[in-house]
């Protein structure tokens, strides 16, 4: 136990250096910045309202009427031009640096009146493609309410005994979201947020653990390389399974770190995309048992473990055959692969919805399952829990084998991917 | 037993490279015992296999009696094995370096008290000693390197090129320093190129060369036996 304390020790103190600390530091700051800015551009776009110009053309009672309920309403800013045509009208709202130009052309108000729908010309004036320039509310949107206040004025008006609201809209929703057999009042968009973590920050974070981890590993293979410190380490009297673990479990402490690091600054910067979770939405999410418990936070830790676990040794395996530190972030490219295929996957799928091919590929890809876990523990659906997990166990297990294996023998030295002439030391 | 090294009939193969074929030889404990030959001789093949780093491909290598394909943990016990072009851990200072090797040799706090205490005396560093190791110029690093090998006082202490990289006076310190360790017991089985370092320091050498053994003895033996000044001319007159 001495021994692996003290191999441990040392792997850490070669993995976190100044500059690994500064990188840590660096992204958090990088990613809380972001999420500042994006959280802070969101909700001008969100808030701020809109500034339109409006040309009357039709100048009658119920046009300016028009205007006034629209600046009663404040969602727009309104600024009545009395330019005389179309194009002078856009040029004075470009000029102004206004986002929309509206038109009544004349006969809107006679229209109106006679009961026909009435046109008005909506100009959108677009500067850019970043995100202030393409969102906020809609001038249709205010166009929308008021043409149907519009109708329910012009509907009480002719049958006043009637409620208009009802002669419009004879169907009402009442609307419930069912899971598993309980229903709850509510609908899908008020657990929006809650299904974005489900489905992108937890995975995004086991992605990144399981990542980290194996490129650690190989990492740590590749400096053993290029120090030329490895073939010391090998005659030391230590057993060569303490060498795995301890090379294993530095990486693996040193990446769960950095992933939790990252999670912070990652959880930050979503929280400026991600709608509020708070309120109706998690009441409803309680009420549907999609909380996870204690238990599933539990079964969820130890498929995390079983995935980096596996992937520190398949990292190992994968470490024999780097020669440095630049061919270490070549040789990580296949697990890089492997985690990031289920990942992409199972962001825009369920698995169950998934042709039977491609699930047989995903269920056999162990660095899926805590995916696979993270959203069944939600659904309290234990079975493909375990199983991944078992099935983890055994593919680590045979990987930890085949790597002590190797460990015991000179290929630890010897192995090597060739690709043209090599010169060997005899 | 008397002997520290018994290495009968030994090849090893890189695939269809023959990199050692069928040698012998024997180490006496106490002894230093030197691998003289050039480059791809074989020299460090033999080293590295003796050290349990490679297998075995036909024959036997026993050191203190355990065989090393059989008993490599025993072996490392005994051993302290210093490869040509080691390096240390670059992100460690050369004090946290020699305390890390300290931890599998002592039982005790004391005891890897004492181990690092040694191997600062041997580093002969000074203050560079507490310097991280990626600021050292190659003579430091070596000087370091040798230091973990010798400060563990190790049974057999097997040196790949002992003084390589480092200049006049720093090789002249380390070869009294290894001629003082055998005689408080160490054996010692180093290889080099230095044939004047050889001479200087082993009390018996085998020439190897493109595989095989081709010689050996004592310096004094084989100059006499062949009527020349130096093993260097030794050397060209075997492999004439």
């Amino acid at each position: 136990m001495k021994d692996f304390y003290n191999l441990i020790k040392k792997e850490m103190k070669e993995l976190i250096t100044r500059q690994f600390i500064l990188s840590l530091v660096a992204m958090v700051v990088i990613y809380g910045m972001m999420g500042k800015f994006i959280g802070g551009v969101k909700e001008e776009a969100d808030t701020k309202p809109i500034t339109v110009s409006i040309l009357d053309l039709d100048q009658s009672s119920i046009s300016r009427d028009f205007i006034n309920r629209m600046n009663e309403r404040g969602e727009v800013e309104i600024e009545v031009i009395n330019e005389r045509s179309r194009e002078e009208a856009l040029e004075r709202t470009k000029e102004r640096g206004e986002k929309a130009l509206l038109i009544m052309p004349a006969g809107f108000g006679e229209r109106i009146e006679q009961k026909k729908a009435a046109e008005l010309e909506v100009y959108s004036i677009m500067k850019g493609m970043s995100m202030t320039s393409i969102t906020g509310r809609s001038v249709m949107g205010v166009m929308n309410s008021l043409s149907r206040q519009m109708s329910l004025n012009i509907i009480e008006e002719i049958v006043p005994d009637w409620e208009a609201a009802d002669l419009i809209y004879p169907l009402r929703a009442k609307e419930f979201i069912v899971v598993e057999g309980k229903a709850t009042p509510g609908n899908l968009g008020m657990i929006e947020g809650f299904a974005m973590s489900q489905s992108l920050l937890i995975p995004v974070v086991l992605m990144m653990a399981i990542m980290y981890s194996g490129m650690m590993v190989i990492s740590s293979m590749g400096m053993e390389k290029e120090n030329k410190t490895l073939e010391t380490l090998l005659t030391l009297p230590v057993k060569r399974s303490s060498i795995v673990a301890g090379k294993m479990a530095g990486a693996a402490i040193v990446a769960l770190i950095m992933a939790g690091i990252y999670m912070i600054g990652f959880t930050y910067y979503m929280s400026s995309f991600t709608p509020d979770t708070s309120g109706a939405g998690m009441t409803a999410v309680r009420e549907l048992g999609l909380m996870m418990t204690p238990i599933g936070y539990l079964l969820l830790g130890a498929s995390l473990f079983l995935a980096i676990l596996t992937a520190l040794s398949l990292a190992m395996i994968l470490g024999l055959f780097v020669r440095d530190s630049r061919s270490a972030q070549s040789m990580g490219m296949p697990i890089v692969l492997l985690v990031i295929f289920p990942f992409f996957v199972l962001l825009f799928k369920d698995l169950g919805s998934l042709p039977l091919a491609l699930k047989v590929v995903i269920y056999l890809n162990p660095f899926a399952h805590p995916t696979i876990a993270a959203r069944a523990l939600v659904f309290g659906d234990y079975l493909p829990v375990i199983g991944g997990m078992i099935y983890m166990a055994l593919f680590a297990a045979t990987l930890v084998y085949i790597t002590v294996r190797i460990f015991n023998t000179d290929k630890i030295l010897t192995a090597r991917f060739s690709f043209g002439k090599r010169k060997r030391d005899i | 037993m008397d002997k520290a090294i018994e290495v009968k009939n030994l090849s090893k193969n890189y695939g269809k490279v023959r990199a050692i074929r069928e040698i012998s030889f024997e180490v006496d404990k106490g002894e230093i015992f030197g691998l003289i030959g050039p480059n791809g001789a074989g020299k460090t093949t033999a080293l590295r296999i003796i050290s349990t780093l490679l297998q075995v491909t036909s024959g036997s290598v026993k050191v203190f009696g355990y065989d090393v394909t059989g008993k490599a943990d025993k072996v490392r016990e005994c051993i302290s094995y210093l490869p040509e072009e080691a390096g240390a851990y670059k992100n460690l200072s050369g004090k946290d370096y020699l305390e890390f090797m300290a931890g599998f040799y002592s039982r005790n706090s004391q005891e890897k008290k004492d181990i690092l205490e040694k191997g600062i005396e041997i580093a002969q560093l000074a203050d560079r000693i507490k310097d991280k190791v990626n600021t050292y110029s190659k003579g430091m690093t070596r000087k370091l390197l040798l230091a973990r090998a010798l400060m563990i006082n190790p049974r057999l202490a097997i040196l790949d090129e002992p003084t390589s990289g480092l200049d006049v006076a720093n090789s002249q310190g380390i070869r009294r320093l290894i001629k003082s360790f055998a005689r408080q017991g160490t054996t010692v089985l180093l290889s080099s190129h230095n044939m004047l370092e050889v001479e200087f320091l082993c009390d018996r050498i085998s020439l190897i060369a493109e595989g095989l053994i081709v010689e050996t003895g004592s310096p004094p033996k084989l100059k006499e036996k062949y009527q020349v000044q130096n093993i260097e001319e030794v050397f060209m007159e075997v492999i004439k």
